[in-house]
């Protein structure tokens, strides 16, 4: 992997007191001391984010989760360069550009064209620069004619498109964005994954904070789950907003939360004693070949006895990507009982994976999320494959020429 | 980074800024007239305007006279401009960092940018009333009132000066007005008592108690504006001393501005 495009070691945020008190305490400090505001840092105020450490390669998707309050905003601040960290360091590398808030700063007098100048230019471009990429903001933007309109005249749809395309037309290498998808009408919001994609395959580094977790899991690669301030799990976007789910879901049913570490937990009702992957007959191997009947098999031992069960088993590749995942639910099995020990088997009559190496992830939970175990990359596996067929889905196939003479292999 | 390390000088990063800097005070500028009808001539009709009413008033309603050299109305115009060029600046950098929260919370952009474009666009203002003075006094000259001061050439150097003490003491009001909002009222009383304590109406020669002249000397203020009407209005060439003292108390400003901007810029996205 190259150089990390962000780097955050142990990244601390404090803000000050914003009491009238504190205030005063600081202009005196300011007057007599000549120390101004930095004062009472160091021990007051509240503390926002505490101890974040964060790599993010080149063209990786990564998101921020967690409830309100935690510290995402905060955390985009920081590798935005909006904020300064109290204490650790923040390093990024290349242009950033912030999508906190869509259009923010525009001049409602002005044109939505002498805006777009003046956005493009506050997120870093040349007035050249963004003179010869004004055509494709309108464009993209869908605002027509009404470019040359003061904005004030822009209906808030309209508004943010503008905002939108400015940002992404300044083609970042790092690009922070804030909840901000939910905006626009749904081809609007399309248009933007688009651009997104196309952002990641350039090599963009994406920070990512959204309460939309189904977003989540299918733009980002990791995530980080924080909460009050302290990260909680970093690791793939699925495992973070399972546990992230999991926590809410025994919030509310004031249970006992999860606990563990970040790659095993659970509040222990059900614990995950083995799990294997096993052949066509049942003995547990390491070693696969494409296209062999196989199964994932969970042995687990139940303390308290449950009638409100999903067992979950999930395989991806080792940089977080997903390959499949399924549970019980999904696939239309209703609980009824689950007590004692016992095993469950997920069987596959011909397991078409690519070459390589997969990790398993599996997880007994209730249907609402709250986790009884959730163990990430608990088992791992390795497919072989007579050919290095790139991609991890490999199914069955043959070529068939009516036209090219070409010899068939031998075989 | 674009925005620059926070260890870089203000200067530097408005030298690396200057062109979001100029769009800035474009826009300024552009949506200040923007939906009046008469547009830009309004920088010109405003001064046109006050200064046909000094005329009136102090002609021939009051008919005051502090100088032998020059009519009342001229020698009033040419210590009004450069006052309110200040504390046209002032007024405006106390809130400019509060107006343009949205960009500094929501935009990764250095703060410095906005007490130096509400400075330039106070100058361009400036420098668009300053034709008003100079045709009135070539008028006055025309008619015999006043010799034209041909120093005037010498104009662009006092305003560099009074740009480097204008600039420093806008960052100062724009970082300290973000922490202590109190600094917004205060500001317009302190302007009020700088207004008449700076020979801005009367001459310094008036002042006959020599306590209060000392203390009139004394204020930073007043080598800078008697530099400007030395210059552009009264013809006469400033000595070296009085050259030295203004551009003294402007290096002064300027380097207290700036280091009270910086000591507190990291400080201003997170509080404004």
């Amino acid at each position: 992997m190259s150089a990390p495009a962000v780097r955050l070691a142990g990244v601390s945020k404090r803000y000050p007191p914003l009491t009238r008190r504190g205030k005063l305490h600081s202009l005196k400090g300011a007057l007599l001391h000549g120390d101004l505001w930095r004062v009472n840092e160091e021990h007051n105020g509240f503390l926002a984010l505490s101890d974040v450490d964060l790599e993010i390669a080149p063209g990786e998707t990564f998101a921020v989760i967690g409830p309100n309050g935690s510290g995402k905003s905060t955390l985009l601040k920081l590798v935005a360069g909006i904020l300064q960290p109290t204490s650790g360091s923040v390093e990024v590398e290349g242009r950033v550009t912030a999508l906190i808030e869509l259009g923010a700063g525009f001049h409602p007098e002005i044109s939505g064209r002498d805006n777009a100048i003046v956005n493009g230019m506050m997120l870093g471009l040349s007035r050249s620069e963004v003179m010869d990429r004004l055509d494709e903001i309108v464009e993209f933007s869908g605002i027509g004619p009404f470019i040359d309109q003061p904005v004030k005249t822009y209906s808030s749809g309209m508004y943010v498109r503008l905002g939108f395309a400015v940002a992404v037309t300044v083609e970042p290498n790092v690009l922070v964005v804030d909840e901000i998808l939910a905006v626009g009408d749904e081809a609007f919001a399309h248009k933007c994954l688009d651009r997104i994609a196309k952002l990641q395959r350039r090599g963009t580094a994406i920070l990512l904070v959204s309460h939309d977790l189904g977003l989540v899991e299918q733009l980002a690669q990791r995530a980080l789950y924080l909460k009050g301030g302290a990260p909680v799990l970093t690791g793939p976007a699925g495992a973070a907003v399972a546990r992230y789910r999991s926590d809410v879901a025994s919030d509310e049913a004031g249970s006992e939360s999860a606990a563990g570490s970040s790659r095993r937990w659970g509040n222990g009702a059900v614990t995950l004693d083995q799990v294997d992957l096993v052949d066509g007959g049942g003995r547990p191997i390491r070693l696969l070949m494409s296209g062999e009947a196989a199964g994932i098999r969970a042995a687990y031992t139940v303390r308290m006895p449950q009638d409100d069960f999903v067992f979950g088993i999930a395989i991806h590749r080792e940089d977080g990507s997903y390959v499949f995942g399924t549970n019980t639910d999904l696939d239309g099995w209703k609980p009824e009982r689950l007590a004692g020990r016992g095993q469950i088997t997920l069987e596959f009559p011909r397991l078409e994976l690519g070459p390589g190496r997969y990790l398993v992830d599996v997880a007994v939970h209730a249907k609402g999320g709250l986790a009884y175990d959730y163990a990430c990359e608990i088992a791992s596996f390795t497919v072989t494959a007579p050919v290095g067929w790139p991609g991890c889905y490999a199914p069955r196939h043959g070529w068939n020429p009516r036209g090219p003479a070409m010899t068939p292999p031998s075989e | 980074m674009k925005s620059g390390s926070p260890k870089a000088g203000v200067l530097s990063s408005l030298y690396r800024n200057r062109g979001l800097v100029t769009v800035l005070v474009a826009r300024d500028l552009k949506a200040r007239y923007r939906g009046t009808f008469l547009g830009y001539i309004w920088s010109l009709l405003n001064p046109l305007l006050l200064l046909a009413v000094y005329t009136v008033v102090f002609t021939w309603v009051i008919p005051a006279r502090v100088t032998s050299e020059v009519p009342f109305p001229l020698f009033l115009f040419a210590g009004l401009l450069p006052w309110g060029f200040v504390s046209g600046v002032l007024l405006d950098a106390a809130i400019v960092l509060g107006d343009n929260g949205p960009l500094l919370r929501k935009v990764v952009c250095p703060p410095e940018v906005f007490p130096a474009v509400t400075v330039f666009s106070h100058l361009v203002h400036h420098l668009l009333a300053l034709p008003i003075l100079l045709v009135a006094i070539a008028v006055a000259a025309g008619n015999g009132l006043v010799r034209f001061p041909w120093t005037v050439v010498l104009l662009p150097i006092v305003l560099l000066i009074w740009l480097l003490a204008v600039g420093g003491l806008a960052l100062a009001v724009a970082a300290l007005a973000v922490h202590f909002r109190d600094l917004k009222d205060l500001l317009h009383n302190l302007l009020n008592i700088f207004f008449f304590a700076t020979p801005i109406i009367y001459p310094l020669e008036m002042i006959r108690v020599p306590v209060l002249k000392r203390l009139i000397q004394a204020n930073p203020a007043t080598p800078l504006i008697q530099l400007y009407r030395d210059v552009v209005l009264l013809g006469r060439l400033p000595s070296l001393a009085a050259w030295g003292w203004a551009a003294g108390v402007a290096a002064v400003f300027w380097l207290l501005g700036s280091w009270i901007f910086s000591r507190l810029r990291e400080t201003i996205a997170e509080t404004v």
